[in-house]
């Protein structure tokens, strides 16, 4: 099939780069239709907004260790909706800094990073495609995120502030203003989302037409670099998913502005009908925020190994199998939300069985390592401890798959633990070590390996510090989202883990900054990287830096897998796709 | 692998697994001792049995992580670039596919078995006939509960009929409920079954106590009346609302004093009887 596809001409290629190279700034920076400089666009949107999601987050951590306190010297600059007249902040203003912190690390950080950063910049450069299917629609796709940012931000400045009814906003909370108080931050935040939606639906059908339909010649489907397939299937998840959720904002937005009643407790509406809807969207929404990650970090561990990814089909199907089972496990989100007792059972069943690829790949990861010749690299040294720490979130889910184990831990810090050995030891573990494997493809520089291994160190050691005792706290009894502990009994006892909670996460919020003079000081004066540094033996390490617009000069064929490593026979440890195996060499099948 | 490695890594991980033991051991103790790193002590019946499965599913999820931890940290060492050793070169193996996919099927279905059986008999079993039926109100930001009076019957309500007046949405045409009376502390006796009408007048609130092992979202426009649980330590526990619910969210609580029968209904002749002389009627009486 993809022999026969449309694929344009070299010729066309090339005069496309001819006519690239007469670009004004403002087409080739700002309007940009080039994948790659769209992906970089991405990446620094993305960071900023890791710095915003940051702050908010130790903002979250300030007020838990130190309740009632004021903010020093910030405190007295903060919007009155947001702390008390002498600086300390206010309950509600607490529950707006969750409320974003959640909402800017999901649609604007992870989302973004995976999808838009590495979704962007891979796709067409490992498949052997001059660009995405639609570069007109990938530009609007970043615009739309960007401006969805602003959007959600915005209310910072409104006089009620940021919303303030979580990131899942449950009704009627979200859908009266008399309740949450803050009508205007939370229109901005049905608007954000509605936005952000447009941008990941525009994306995704991108993503999808391009795999289809723009593979070099040679590139079956099951010679797709393990990134590739995951982001195909996540952008399948995206497609399904997102809508829901854009439809459900719209009709929230209704509900708090027009008076309609959708999700209000009376007036025929029904306040449960918004966290199925909700939850509808959010539970491929965990995958959609997984599933790239893993692919970049089975290409990193494979790589760096200097082996063969283990098992590949058996990767690709359970990614599949994670793909298809994410949508009927949405209701584990409520068991004890009022909903039927027996559905409850039913996707607890579903849990458990969907527990199963993620085991898989786990053991395939680590069948990848046996054996190999491993170097570790910043990269690797991330994508590793993806591993492990994706198997203490996987093992702490198991807990609340349980129902009756749900009954008592459900909205404790046990799953606020469970989230962030996800999204933070499992994605952004993911997202670091694919920026520190990508960069010199990115910026024709490589960043420095032994501020990489600080960084690594102190992410490393800082993330465990903050988020295992969670999972204590959690056990103990702490509800999520309370502004003051020290408000119950039970809970006064445990005022010092807190303490040391918060204390690890302003280290882990300092242990970035290593990690941001890296990448800015190794944009201008790292090391020249050639081009091919990691020796791998995908297609984007054959293309030089700066790629052309248009990216491959003739179209390249591609003979076998991805992941030809370490084949016996061979001087070299590496057999690039586009590179036929030498007649005496036979490669083994996967 | 050879003889020497198998033999390091067999001894690796037997002091891991040790160590974990020990570890569990020292949670146990921690429950009597500090409460600083484990669960409060369970309190209720049920509970017991919700504490049992957790710790089965720690011990599992336990082993599991330090097997597989003990596995990869040896290979990540034993594995480490060196020069002159080349990487194996493999594929993978579908005989190891199939038995790393089976054996997690068969233990989470089990799993799945064990814990919908415990979910069946801790809250959708019907309660025992001495029952006693609590009304309990959530609204922005505290808790009301509503007894039964003299009768011993909480009577009909429905959650269209909630409003200042009427907060539990009481039945005005039975009888059973002109005799109850309200209380803004949760009286319970000792070892006895309770069961709460969970109502709701504003947004999603939360019947949480974490003492008992309990959860359960309160829905405003729906009464839920499935939850029940059997108080089995005397002591004060405190009532949380676990669901984001605004600005007073985190402050949202209310008392819960589990007492010996005998005080227990001290405290609710008391009460009763003040509800009648205040209400200025006899109750009435239905069997």
């Amino acid at each position: 099939m993809s022999q026969t596809i449309a694929h344009p001409e070299a010729s066309e290629v090339e005069s496309s780069h001819g006519h690239h190279a007469e670009l004004s700034f403002f087409r080739k920076y700002i309007w940009s239709e080039d994948h790659k400089m769209i992906a970089l666009q991405y990446l620094f949107a993305s960071m900023f907004f890791l710095l915003v999601g940051g702050l908010l987050a130790m903002g979250v951590r300030y007020q838990l260790a130190f309740p009632g306190v004021p903010v020093p010297i910030i405190g007295s600059f903060l919007p009155s909706w947001l702390v008390t007249s002498n600086g300390a902040f206010q309950p509600g203003g607490y529950n707006a800094l969750f409320t974003m912190h959640a909402t800017v690390m999901v649609f604007l950080v992870i989302m973004p990073f995976l999808i838009g950063v590495f979704g962007n910049f891979l796709i067409p450069l490992k498949i052997g495609a001059p660009d995405m299917a639609f570069p007109f629609f990938n530009a609007l796709s970043f615009w739309l995120f960007l401006f969805s940012g602003f959007i959600l931000l915005s209310s910072f400045f409104a006089p009620t502030g940021f919303p303030a009814s979580g990131w899942t906003s449950y009704a009627p909370l979200s859908s009266h203003a008399q309740y949450n108080g803050t009508q205007l931050g939370q229109s901005c935040w049905c608007v954000g989302l509605f936005v952000n939606g447009l941008a990941s639906i525009a994306g995704a059908a991108n993503y999808i037409t391009t795999i289809i339909n723009m593979r070099a010649p040679g590139m079956k489907m099951f010679r797709l670099p393990l990134p590739i397939w995951a982001l195909f299937i996540t952008a399948f998840l995206l497609l399904l998913a997102v809508p829901v959720l854009s439809a459900a904002a719209a009709m929230l937005f209704c509900d708090l502005n027009f008076g309609t009643s959708f999700f209000s407790a009376s007036n025929y509406g029904q306040p449960l009908l918004w966290q199925h809807l909700f939850w509808f969207f959010g539970h491929p929404e965990v995958y959609i925020m997984i599933l790239p990650a893993m692919g970049l970090v089975s290409e990193i561990i494979s790589v760096n190994s200097r082996k063969p990814i283990f098992g590949y089909k058996a990767m690709v199907f359970a990614m599949v199998a994670i793909g298809v089972l994410g949508f009927i496990v949405w209701g584990h989100h409520m068991f004890v939300s009022g909903m039927n007792l027996l559905l409850s059972a039913t996707f607890s069943f579903s849990t458990m069985v969907i527990a199963v690829p993620s085991a898989i790949k786990t053991f395939n990861w680590m069948g990848t390592v046996w054996g190999g010749s491993i170097k570790y690299t910043t990269a690797m040294c991330f994508a590793l401890a993806f591993v492990s720490m994706f198997v203490i979130g996987g093992l702490s889910g198991i807990f609340m798959a349980a129902t009756p184990v749900d009954l008592f831990i459900h909205h404790t810090y046990f799953i606020v633990a469970h989230i962030h050995y996800v999204l933070f030891g499992g994605s952004l573990f993911g997202v670091f070590g694919a920026i520190y494997f990508w960069y010199p493809k990115m910026f024709g520089r490589m960043m420095n390996e032994t501020w990489g291994k600080i960084h690594f160190v102190l992410a490393f050691i800082f993330f465990n510090c903050t988020f295992y005792p969670m999972h204590n706290l959690g056990l103990n009894g702490m509800m999520r989202r309370i502004a003051d502990p020290t408000q119950y009994d039970h809970l006064r006892s445990q005022q010092p883990v807190n303490v040391f909670i918060t204390l690890s996460a302003f280290a882990l919020g300092l242990s970035t900054i290593p990690f941001l003079i890296n990448f800015f000081y190794s944009m201008f004066r790292g090391e020249k990287a050639p081009m091919n540094p990691w020796k791998s033996t995908t297609l984007e390490w054959t293309v030089p830096w700066p790629a052309p617009h248009g990216n491959f000069e003739t179209v390249p064929t591609i003979y076998h897998g991805p992941y030809e490593y370490s084949v016996p026979g061979m001087e070299e440890d590496y057999l690039p796709q586009n590179q036929p195996a030498p007649d005496t060499v036979r490669l083994a099948a996967h | 692998m050879s003889k020497q490695s198998s033999r390091t890594s067999l001894a690796l991980s037997a002091i891991v697994t040790l160590a974990l033991i020990a570890s569990g051991a020292c949670a146990h103790a921690a429950v009597r001792t500090s409460d600083l790193w484990w669960m409060p002590e369970v309190a209720s019946k049920g509970g017991k049995d919700i504490d049992q499965l957790t710790y089965f599913i720690y011990y599992l999820t336990g082993g599991v992580f330090v097997l597989t931890q003990v596995v990869y940290v040896y290979f990540l060492i034993k594995y480490r670039s060196r020069k002159g050793i080349r990487a194996t070169y493999s594929h993978g193996n579908n005989r190891l596919e199939l038995v790393w996919t089976a054996i997690p099927t068969a233990i989470f279905i089990g799993l799945w078995g064990y814990s919908n059986h415990l979910w069946w008999d801790v809250l959708h079993a019907p309660s025992p006939p001495d029952t006693m039926e609590v009304g309990v109100l959530a609204y922005q930001f505290g808790f009301s509960f509503q007894y039964p009076g003299a009768d011993g019957n909480l009577g009909q309500s429905d959650v269209k009929l909630i409003g200042n007046n009427n907060p539990f949405g009481n039945d005005p045409n039975d009888t059973a409920t002109k005799d109850n009376f309200q209380s803004g502390i949760l009286e319970l006796p000792i070892n006895k079954p309770v069961r709460v009408r969970l109502n709701s007048r504003d947004v999603i609130h939360a019947f949480y106590v974490p003492q008992f092992r309990v959860y359960q979202d309160i829905v405003p426009g729906r009464t839920i009346d499935w939850l029940w649980f059997t108080p089995t330590q005397l002591g004060s526990y405190q009532l949380a609302c676990n669901q984001l619910c605004g600005s007073g969210h985190y402050n949202m609580k209310a008392q819960i004093e589990v007492v010996s029968q005998e005080d227990f209904d001290k405290w609710y002749k008391e009460k009763s009887a003040a509800a009648i002389t205040a209400a200025g009627n006899t109750p009435a009486r239905s069997k």
